[in-house]
């Protein structure tokens, strides 16, 4: 790799790191001058607004499966109906995820196994 | 949400790094590709592994190499890299709330990808004071060593990989969206939170199957929020409208 392909490569972490922390200072400066505003009350409402919604942005992109097809999208609908129903009877966090794989990758194999003509 | 993983108050990092474990299921498969891409791009798999420590932010990084085995100009590498990086800056002020005053934190930040906040978003709250500093420090260094690990593997075996574990690498992926969908999941308290985050989602999905994926998660958590702005005071106009015309 070529010296200006190094510099490329630290300005890209060192820009990437600058954005994660940057915006931590700021806010941590902006909780501290508000007086007893060390709570999420004091954020601001759009930004407070913006976590859940990118939450479910990266869920959203996260369910285009890795080879799309008819296949993969049953096993998603699948999966991810499994992780609801034992989210919702355990209200935990790794039960419904293993379910969630199991039930996607137990259409997967099926399908592999018992491929349709 | 209730707990599979006791956080013991001796070790809040090894709670951090068994419930950051799901996520390995999709760092790792992708990892791999990262670091096959990369040597197939023409780099080796040492300046595959220093990438994937010092950047550290998956879709941007499959740009970086992409662009420059294209002969993409420099600048415009870097532009682009920040530019699809730039959702980043969202993140760290939404967990500042719960963050402990300690030296630590922002040395973890470079952590803080897409997953990690997802993740420590509805776990910090959670948690004991005494205990954040620690969990997230398991958590992100888990996350932060498995895509190390898995570019490495993917840079020095990759295609055999690919080759002998192609359905393992279809199944495994799959832990992440399970786990956005725990994450998201308790969200839904209202019709206004509902409307907002399915309508995210659904924006998300779309523009990821037009293959807009890098555009996907800004846009769609723009409209999601635009969504629960709207919402919010369509209530009162109906009920003026309402008024107004003694239905």
């Amino acid at each position: 790799m070529s010296s200006a392909l190094w510099i490329a490569v630290l300005i890209s972490a060192l820009g990437t790191l600058l954005m994660r922390l940057l915006p931590l200072l700021w806010m941590q400066r902006r909780l501290a001058r508000q007086a007893g505003g060390d709570g999420p009350e004091a954020m601001p409402q759009w930004l407070s607004l913006l976590g859940p919604v990118m939450i479910a942005a990266v869920f959203g992109v996260s369910l285009m499966p890795v080879t799309p097809g008819l296949l993969s999208w049953v096993a998603t609908a699948t999966g991810v109906l499994a992780t609801l129903v034992v989210w919702w009877h355990k209200r935990t966090l790794g039960w419904p995820v293993a379910a969630g794989v199991a039930a996607y990758g137990a259409v997967v194999i099926l399908a592999a196994l018992f491929p349709t003509p | 949400m209730n707990l599979d993983a006791t956080t013991s108050p001796g070790r809040p990092w090894l709670a951090g790094m068994r419930e950051a474990f799901p996520l390995l299921g999709g760092y790792v498969p992708v990892a791999i590709s990262f670091g096959l891409i990369a040597t197939q791009a023409g780099f080796t798999p040492w300046e595959a592994v220093v990438i994937s420590t010092l950047v550290y932010a998956g879709a941007s990084q499959f740009l970086f190499v992409g662009m420059i085995a294209a002969g993409a100009p420099l600048w415009l590498v870097v532009a682009m890299t920040l530019l699809i990086n730039l959702r980043h800056v969202v993140y760290a002020p939404n967990l500042a709330p719960w963050l402990t005053p300690s030296r630590g934190w922002p040395w973890l930040m470079h952590g803080l990808t897409d997953q990690v906040f997802a993740l420590a978003h509805a776990r910090l709250p959670q948690l004991p004071a005494s205990q954040r500093l620690g969990w997230f420090g398991g958590a992100a260094l888990l996350a932060w060593a498995s895509w190390i690990g898995g570019t490495a593997l993917g840079a020095l075996a990759g295609g055999e990989l690919v080759a002998r574990w192609a359905l393992m690498g279809e199944i495994l992926p799959f832990a992440l969206p399970a786990l956005f969908l725990v994450l998201v999941a308790p969200r839904f308290t209202s019709r206004r939170w509902s409307l907002a985050l399915g309508l995210t989602v659904l924006v998300a999905l779309g523009l990821t199957i037009l293959g807009f994926t890098n555009l996907a998660i800004p846009l769609a958590a723009a409209c999601g929020a635009l969504c629960f702005q709207v919402v919010k005071f369509a209530p009162a106009r109906q009920e003026h409208a309402k008024g107004d015309r003694h239905e």
